[in-house]
Parts: structure tokens; sequence; C-alpha cells
């Protein structure tokens, strides 16, 4: 019994962290996502007002299509992150000059605040000062104008992603490279199997672990994105880059709408968890229980 | 360093996955977490589709308790 409550004491702070940063807060959202509350009106009190807000919710074809755009941004964004992260990885993996410098390097986006990689951006993208659209109107003579573009404008903000949360996945995936034991790839090759081979029927399958939680954690930071995005485009042109995390800043902050910015919140949280668990039993429940 | 094993009795040891007539092994804290998923999906269903023609939202969360018990009871 005594080693139990140790084990409790042991546990508490963590609890405590996690309670008041993590349950509390999302307690809270949902309370208040069950009102109605404009802090900076003339009634600033809260009002109960049931499913209202939800109620609204399904009702709001901005919001629907925001998910929609946000779907495809999360889509393009993780998947180019992963594929572009496993073959940095595996470059890494590889002995050449200067190799510490580069890796040096190419970490150097993850340590950048969101909204200084949107200012960033931003200034280089910008039409008559921006290195970007002077350099693509001399090589190709395309006039990049993400103001005015929808499309350029989602493209940017894709590639912003990719550039700022690639390292990530690169990093994840060298410790995975790295910890693979070397005797299966010294017997694939023995065996004459190729190297797709070996890839697909060996790294895969033993970096899978890896390669998930990776995705993961990049499709919840993606889901959330927000101030890069608002940096850069603002969530426009329209609606094109109006993503759910800049939809819900736009009605809660500009609006001061508390209530109903919680209950997206809350629908998005719904939206997050259950795609996670959906591919957390699609992709490794099954061979948890084979294995 | 000895490491004292921490006591776990019969009572308290974690529930054991079992089979139902959901497609995967769950415990009793699965079986809740898909009933409240279920109830979250068929509310706001039912809110954009089923409210305007006149149906109660109460409807709607009878039938999800009812859902969640025999999920949590057979699933």
């Amino acid at each position: 019994m005594q080693s139990n409550r140790l084990g409790w004491l042991l546990l508490a702070p963590t609890l405590l962290i996690l309670a008041m940063f993590g349950v509390f807060p999302f307690i809270y959202v949902l309370f208040v996502s069950f009102h109605q509350w404009n802090p900076f009106a003339v009634n600033p009190e809260m009002a109960f007002n049931w499913a209202a807000n939800y109620r609204r919710v399904v009702f709001d074809a901005q919001f629907i299509a925001s998910l929609g755009v946000t779907a495809a941004f999360v889509f393009f964004a993780v998947v180019s992150e992963l594929i572009l992260g496993y073959a940095l990885a595996q470059a890494f993996m590889k002995d050449f000059p200067g190799k510490a410098f580069f890796r040096t390097i190419h970490t150097l986006p993850l340590i950048m605040a969101p909204i200084i990689v949107g200012s960033v951006w931003k200034l280089m993208t910008t039409p008559s000062i921006g290195i970007i659209p002077h350099l693509l109107d001399n090589w190709f003579g395309y006039d990049l104008n993400i103001g005015q573009s929808a499309g350029a404008a989602f493209v940017l903000t894709v590639i912003m992603d990719i550039w700022h949360w690639t390292p990530l996945v690169t990093l994840s995936l060298i410790a995975a490279l790295v910890s693979l034991p070397p005797d299966p790839f010294e017997q694939a090759q023995i065996d004459g199997a190729g190297r797709w081979q070996i890839f697909w029927h060996i790294t895969l399958p033993m970096i899978r672990p890896a390669i998930l939680a990776t995705v993961f954690i990049r499709l919840m930071d993606a889901l959330r994105t927000v101030d890069e995005v608002l940096m850069l485009t603002g969530g426009g042109p329209g609606s094109a880059t109006r993503y759910v995390g800049v939809h819900i800043f736009k009605e809660v902050f500009p609006r001061t709408n508390y209530g109903y910015g919680s209950a997206i919140s809350v629908v998005v949280l719904y939206v997050t968890i259950v795609v996670c668990w959906l591919l957390y039993v699609g992709l490794i429940a099954p061979r948890n229980k084979k294995g | 360093m000895d490491i004292e094993p921490i006591d776990v009795t019969p009572e308290e040891a974690p529930p054991l996955p079992k089979t139902g007539f959901l497609p995967i092994e769950t415990n009793w804290f699965d079986r809740i977490f898909i009933s409240v998923v279920i109830w979250v999906a068929l509310s706001l269903f039912w809110l954009r589709f089923i409210e305007p023609l006149g149906l109660s939202i109460w409807i709607c969360t009878a039938i999800s308790v009812v859902l969640a018990a025999i999920i949590i009871r057979k699933g």
C-alpha cells in the first residue's frame, strides 16, 4: 500500500499540471460553449443557451468550408513532410562533407516561432519587395500575388508549413533509422533483395511506429494551424486559406463571440480526436492484435 | 538500489480486453469512448438534418443513451 502511495505522490505533479493546463481549460471551454457570452457587450454576463451554439455550427457554411480547406491543407502538408522528411533522414544517414553543418542548418526552422515564420514568408512573398515573386517573374514570367490568387495562397501556406515542420519529421525518422539493427538488412542483401524490396519489406515495417507517431503529432499540429497562416494570408484571399484555427480566431477575437468560438473549438477537438483514433484503430491496433 | 514492486491486487488490475459485436478488442474505457464519439456525431447530425423536421434533440439523446448501454454491455 505504501508503494502505491509513493507512486501516486510521484505522479501528483504531472497530474496537477495536466489538470491545470489540459483538463480544466477543456471543461471551461465546454462550459462556455453552452453559453451566449460577449464580455465586451452591454450585458457581459454569460447566458445559458443550451445547444444553440452547436446548432449554429452545423449550419455555418463558412465553418464547413473551412473544414474542407483544412482537410486539404493537412493532407498535402503532412504527406509532403513525411516523404521529404524520410528522404532527408536517409540522406543524413550517409556520410558526406559538412553533414553536421547541414543537419544543424536544416533544423533551424524548428526553433522559430510560427508568428515569425509567417512574417518572414509574408516579406518573401509580398509583390514588389519579396524575393519569391521577383525570382518567379524573372525565371518563369509568373506573376505571384497571394493577395489575389486563391490557389497560390493555398499552395504557399502548404509550402510554408512544409518548410517549418519537415525537420521535425526528419529528426524523428533519423532517430528511428539509427536504432534499426543491421542484421535483417545484411540478411536481405545476402538473399539478393533489391533496394526497393529492402525499403518496402524491412525498413518501412520497422520504422512504422515512429512514422505513425510523427504523423499523429503533425496531424494534430496542422489541424490547429493559426498564427503562421494568419500572418501570411490573413485567411484570404476570400476564404481560400481560412483554416479552422483561423476561423475560430476570427470568431472569438475580432467579433468577441466567445460562446460560439468555444463551440467550434469543441467540434474541431472532436474531429481531431476521431481522426487520430480512426488512424490508430486502422493502422496500429490490428498489428498489435496479430503480434 | 532496490526497487519495490507495486502491489496490484486482482480488484485493481486493469480490465481485460474483450471481443463483442465491435470489430476490435475493447476494454470498458474504449467502449465508453466509442459511445461518446457516436453520441456527439449523432447529435450534430440530428441538429443539422433531423431537428429542422420537428423532432427534438432529446430523442437523439435518448437513442444515444440506449446505444451507449448496448455498446458498453455487449460491444
